[in-house]
């Protein structure tokens, strides 16, 4: 889902620039706050874990595969704030060291893929309280998905209403969210799904462990 | 402070680039760029090339069939993007190539330590995670059903989060144990 530089206006991205950067500010706070010491190696071990988790593929119907999106089993397990600062640090990590992604687009992909769909996974699954059945957490994460690709589609779309040249072409992404909506959320709803059975499956595998311990 | 100084050049010309629409001042800038790699542009470039074709193909197609369906012309928008997204591309390697990450974070401690250590983990966790993929593979003369697939997804997904929780508590009583966290420890 990431979306690589030269694509976003510089309205759309200093302006997601200007809404993340006091989120991470804030983040890191409560990070801060709750772990104390702890908290460097802790967030670390955390960044690690989802830039692997995003490396897992998740297979799909017809020998193809997709990446895990990692988010929602991070919020799950560690807490909305903890998840979206290692989230965003593993895109910062991935524009800087691999090229993958854009450091421009960085803020946006943070912003709906960390913290939008984080707090929709947080949000769904506290709805349905101490629910125990596996749609408890295959929808919330699968929400979560969709809620984010239906973000990143957004500001996709919205780039050609940003600027074009005096003969009409445009000057960035050029469809409208009449294609992106469907081209980015139809398929992520399949891979939301899958995601959300992947992440329940792994929370019964650690309940099992720590059950178990 | 090279690297640094590597970083800031780096963010300021993406931005830059980014206000820049006029393919022959992109083509001028990105002919700029290739020279002054020198004998590392090849290779920069073929890198940059990789990581940007499939966005670059696809939206670039998809834009030629709806302006050749509309008949109206699609040569500006075309060049405008791949010229900018390939020269961008080819910054950040070049960037990539000449910046140490950790050392263009000295001046922060504590980022550059989380750095250092959040590296440290990913080659660990990216090892493990080979281990588990290659296991599971010499297990399987056949290609395995999808649901077999899935499970040893979740599986290495579980050993992953199993892991990284000792790993935290260790890293930590490590630190502990040799002084970081004490006020005088020279970080």
């Amino acid at each position: 889902m990431h979306i690589p530089d030269g694509l976003i206006a510089p309205q759309a991205y200093l302006a997601a620039a200007a809404i993340a950067v006091p989120c991470w500010a804030y983040a890191v706070k409560r990070v801060s706050s709750a772990l104390d010491e702890r908290a460097i190696p802790r967030l670390a071990v955390l960044t690690a874990l989802a830039f692997v988790l995003s490396t897992i593929m998740l297979p799909l119907p017809g020998g193809t595969s997709a990446h895990l999106y990692g988010m929602g089993l991070l919020v799950l397990v560690f807490g909305l704030w903890p998840a979206f600062l290692a989230f965003s640090l593993v895109l910062a990590l991935q524009a800087l060291l691999l090229g993958a992604g854009g450091i421009t687009a960085l803020p946006v992909n943070a912003l709906t893929m960390g913290l939008a769909g984080g707090a929709v996974v947080v949000g769904a699954r506290s709805l349905l309280g101490a629910n125990t059945a596996a749609w408890a957490t295959v929808f919330p994460v699968w929400l979560g998905v969709v809620v984010a690709a239906t973000g990143l589609a957004l500001v996709l779309g919205a780039q050609p209403l940003l600027g074009s040249d005096t003969d009409g072409q445009p000057l960035f992404f050029p469809f409208g969210p009449a294609v992106t909506l469907p081209v980015i959320v139809l398929p992520h709803m399949v891979i939301g799904l899958l995601e959300g059975i992947l992440t329940w499956m792994v929370l019964g595998v650690l309940q099992a462990r720590r059950a178990a311990a | 402070m090279r690297d640094r100084a590597i970083l800031l050049c780096w963010l300021s010309a993406v931005v830059v680039i980014t206000f820049v629409h006029e393919p022959r001042a992109l083509g001028g800038l990105l002919l700029i760029a290739l020279v002054a790699q020198g004998g590392s542009a090849p290779k920069i470039a073929l890198r940059a090339l990789v990581a940007v074709a499939l966005v670059n193909l696809t939206v670039s197609i998809a834009f030629i069939v709806s302006a050749w369906l509309s008949g109206s012309d699609w040569m500006t928008f075309v060049l405008r993007l791949n010229l900018r997204v390939f020269l961008l591309a080819l910054l950040t390697f070049w960037m990539i190539r000449h910046v140490d990450l950790a050392r263009a974070a000295a001046p922060w401690p504590s980022l550059q330590f989380l750095i250092v250590l959040a590296l440290g983990q990913i080659r660990t966790f990216t090892s493990l995670l080979a281990d588990y993929r290659m296991a599971f593979s010499s297990r399987s003369p056949t290609r395995p059903p999808l649901r077999t697939r899935f499970g040893s997804a979740g599986r290495q997904a579980s050993a992953m989060l199993d892991k990284a929780e000792r790993q935290s508590e260790e890293l930590n009583q490590g630190m502990r144990a040799r002084g970081f966290f004490d006020r005088e420890f020279p970080q």
